[in-house]
C-alpha cells in the first residue's frame, strides 16, 4: 500500500509533514519512507541521517560504432528529443544532454552492433535505516543532469523491493510528471498547503492533478494562521476534498526544524497535530 | 544584464527576495522580469497582475495513445516502456499520460501497425503582462502532468529577449525555478550572475551547494543572500561554503513576519512594509548590486 505526501512548492512544510507524519504512523504500520523529491532531497536531513546504501542510476546512452554503421539516419529520425544530429554524409553523432536514455535509437538501427550500450551516471538512491524503526529510500540527481524521471522511477523501484506494509512517498514540490511518477499508484495523498494566495494557487493544481489520477486527496493546513482559510475550504470542497489537520504558525516547528529534531518526538502541542493525523489514516486504510 | 536568482530548493524566500529587488531596481534601471519557476509561477502573484496581455500556448510535449481496439495484448510495450507507464487496467494496456515522456519507445516495439499513436499536446502556457509598476512580467504555466521542460523556460527568454530589443530594455531578472532540474539549467544558462538565496539550514546549505555547481559549470559569478539569517545563530555552514568558494555575501535577511504578511497582501515587503527589518536589509542588498553587479 502506498500513499503520498506532496504540495506546492517548496517551503509550504511538505518535507516537515511527511517525515513527522512517518514518525507517527510506525505506531501502525511496517513502514518505509521514500524521497522522491531527487532535485533537492531532505528528508535524511531532518531525520539526521547519513545517506547508505548508494547506488548509482545509470542511463543508456548510444555510443556509434561507425565502422558498422550504415549512415542510413534512422536513429536520428526516429530520436523524439532530437539527441542525434547527422552529418551530411549521414553520419551521426550524439549530443549527450539532450538524450534521454529510452532506447529508441537502438531499437530502430537495422545494423546489428553499430548502436553500442553506452551509459552515463544520472544519479543515485539510496537506502538508510533511521533511527526511528523504518527505512529511508531517497533518489538523489546528480548536479547538472535535467532528467528527473529515471530517478524517481529508480528509487520507487527500489521502494517497492522492501515489500513494506505501507510506503510513504514525498514528493517533489509542483505537479509536472515526475510528481504524477511519484504519486502513482497511491491510495490516498496528504497535500500539505499555506492558506496564502500562491498556497491556493498550487493547491488547486495538486488537486487537479490528485483528481486526474483517481487519488483520494486530504489536506493539510500549515501556518493555518496567516492567511485566508475560508479560500482553502472553498478550494477543497470544490474538490471533494478533505481538510485533516491544521498546523498553527509555531516557532516550536522552526526550531525543530532548524535543530533537526523532529517535533512529534517532542511533547508539544503540534506533536499531536501528526499523532491524530497517523490515526486517521491508519483508520482510513484499515 | 542577465541576472539568474536561484536557490536549489523553495521555500527559503527566493521569490519574495527576487520580487523585493526587482522592485526596488525598477525605477533606475530598464528592466523586465521572468518568472522560470513554470511548475509554480508566483512572481505575477506577488506583483498583483491581474490580465495578460498575451498569451502563447507552448505545444510540444508528446503522449502515447494505445488504440485498443487493435491491440493484441502481447505486453511488449509495457515490458519495454522505460519508465513504467503502461499498466494492464481491466484487460486493457493504457497508457498513463500523465507520466509518459512521448519517446516513443512502445510505438516502436508494438508488433502490430498503427496500435500506438504518438500524439502531441499542450505542455503549458507563457503568457506576457506589464505590471502596474510599469515593467514587462514574463512567467509560464506548465499544464498538470506535463514533463518540466527546460524549453519552456527557454522560450519564456527567447521573448523577452525579442521584448527587450523592441523597447531598449537593458536587463532581465530571471526568478529560477527550485531545484536543479532542466529548468534551472535553462535559467542560468547564458545568465551573466547568478544571485543564490539561502537560509541557515543544513537541507538549505544542501540546496545551495548543488545548485552553485551549475553555476560553476556555466562559470557565472555566484552572489549569495542569506535569508532568516537569524533563524540558526549557532549554523556557520553558509558562512564557510561562501568562504572556501569564495562568494560575496551581499546581505543578510533577518527573519521577518513582515514578510508572510506582505506576501498575502500580494505585495513585495519592501512595497508593503518599507521600513520592516527585513526591508532595510533588502534595501542595502539593492544598492550593492546597483554599485557592483548592474553597475
Ligand atoms: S536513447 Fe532515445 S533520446 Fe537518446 S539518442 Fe537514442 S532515441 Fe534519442
Ligand atoms: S540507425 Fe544505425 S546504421 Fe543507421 S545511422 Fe543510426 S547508427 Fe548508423
Ligand atoms: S512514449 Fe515512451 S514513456 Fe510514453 S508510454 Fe511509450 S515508451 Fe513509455
Ligand atoms: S505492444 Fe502493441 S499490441 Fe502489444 S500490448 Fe502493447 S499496444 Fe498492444
Amino acid at each position: 500500500m502506498q500513499i503520498a505526501v506532496s504540495g506546492g512548492k517548496g517551503g509550504t512544510g511538505k518535507s516537515t509533514v511527511a517525515v513527522n507524519l512517518a514518525i507517527a504512523l510506525r505506531e501502525y504500520f511496517d513502514l518505509a519512507l521514500a524521497d522522491l523529491d531527487v532535485e533537492a532531497p531532505n528528508d535524511h536531513i531532518l531525520l539526521r541521517v547519513e545517506l547508505q546504501n548508494e547506488e548509482p542510476v545509470h542511463m543508456f546512452m548510444p555510443r556509434f560504432d561507425y565502422s558498422k554503421c550504415t549512415k542510413c539516419r534512422k536513429c536520428a529520425e526516429v530520436c523524439e528529443e532530437n539527441a542525434i544530429i547527422t552529418m551530411k554524409d549521414g553520419t551521426p553523432f550524439l549530443m549527450p544532454t539532450l538524450c534521454s536514455g529510452c532506447r529508441a535509437c537502438e531499437i530502430v538501427c537495422p545494423v546489428t552492433g553499430a548502436i553500442l550500450e553506452g551509459e552515463k551516471l544520472m544519479g543515485h538512491t539510496y537506502l538508510t535505516e533511521t533511527p526511528y524503526g523504518f527505512p529511508l529510500v531517497t533518489g538523489k540527481l546528480l548536479e547538472g543532469e535535467e532528467r528527473a524521471m529515471p530517478i524517481v522511477t529508480a528509487a520507487k523501484r527500489r521502494a517497492k523491493t522492501l515489500n513494506k506494509e505501507l510506503l510513504l512517498v514525498d514528493t517533489a514540490a509542483g505537479t509536472s510528471n515526475t510528481v504524477s511518477k511519484a504519486l502513482e499508484d497511491s491510495k490516498l495523498l496528504i497535500a500539505v498547503t499555506e492558506p496564502t494566495p500562491l498556497g491556493l494557487h498550487d493547491l488547486t493544481l495538486i488537486l487537479e492533478l490528485a483528481k486526474l489520477m483517481g487519488i483520494e486527496a486530504w489536506v493539510v493546513v500549515n501556518r493555518a494562521d496567516i492567511g485566508e482559510k475560508q479560500r482553502v475550504k472553498e478550494i477543497v470542497e470544490r474538490y471533494n476534498a478533505e481538510i485533516v489537520g491544521e498546523i498553527p504558525y509555531s516557532e516550536a516547528i522552526i526550531r525543530s526544524y532548524v535543530k533537526g529534531e523532529p517535533i512529534v518526538l517532542t511533547d508539544s502541542k503540534e506533536a499531536g497535530i501528526f499523532r491524530n493525523l497517523a490515526k486517521k489514516i491508519a483508520n482510513y486504510l484499515g | 544584464m542577465q541576472v539568474a536568482i536561484a536557490s536549489g530548493k523553495g521555500g527559503v524566500g527566493k521569490s519574495s527576495v527576487a520580487a523585493s529587488l526587482i522592485y526596488l531596481l525598477k525605477d533606475e534601471y530598464s528592466l523586465i522580469a521572468v518568472d522560470a519557476d513554470a511548475d509554480a509561477p508566483n512572481l505575477d502573484l506577488l506583483f498583483g497582475v491581474e490580465m495578460w496581455e498575451e498569451e502563447k500556448e507552448l505545444i510540444g510535449a508528446k503522449v502515447a495513445r494505445i488504440n485498443t481496439k487493435t491491440c493484441i495484448k502481447c505486453g511488449i510495450c509495457a515490458e519495454r516502456c522505460p519508465y513504467d507507464c503502461i499498466k494492464l487496467t481491466n484487460g486493457n494496456y493504457v497508457v498513463n499520460e500523465l507520466t509518459c515522456e512521448g519517446c516513443g519507445v512502445c510505438r516502436l516495439v508494438c508488433p502490430v501497425e498503427g496500435v500506438i499513436t504518438l500524439e502531441e499536446v499542450r505542455s503549458g502556457i507563457i503568457r506576457k503582462t506589464t505590471t502596474k509598476y510599469g515593467f514587462p512580467l514574463i512567467s509560464a504555466q506548465l499544464d498538470v502532468g506535463r514533463p518540466n521542460s527546460g524549453k519552456l523556460v527557454t522560450e519564456e527568454k527567447e521573448w523577452a529577449k525579442r521584448i527587450m530589443k523592441e523597447k531598449g530594455i537593458e536587463h532581465m531578472i530571471i526568478d529560477s525555478a527550485a531545484g536543479i532540474g532542466c529548468q534551472v539549467i535553462a535559467s542560468l544558462g547564458g545568465a551573466d550572475v547568478a544571485i543564490l538565496v539561502a537560509e541557515p539550514t543544513p537541507a538549505s546549505l544542501s540546496d545551495v551547494k548543488r545548485v552553485y555547481k551549475v553555476v560553476q559549470h556555466f562559470r557565472e559569478p555566484a552572489y549569495l543572500i542569506i535569508n532568516k539569517a537569524d533563524l540558526n545563530p549557532g549554523f556557520k555552514g553558509l558562512y564557510e561554503f561562501a568562504e572556501a568558494e569564495n562568494i560575496p555575501i551581499i546581505g543578510e535577511i533577518p527573519y521577518d513576519r513582515a514578510i508572510p504578511r506582505s506576501m498575502t497582501m500580494l505585495k513585495p515587503v519592501v512595497e508593503a512594509f518599507p521600513d520592516s527589518k527585513a526591508s532595510k536589509a533588502l534595501k542595502e542588498i539593492a544598492e550593492i548590486i546597483k554599485g557592483e553587479i548592474l553597475r
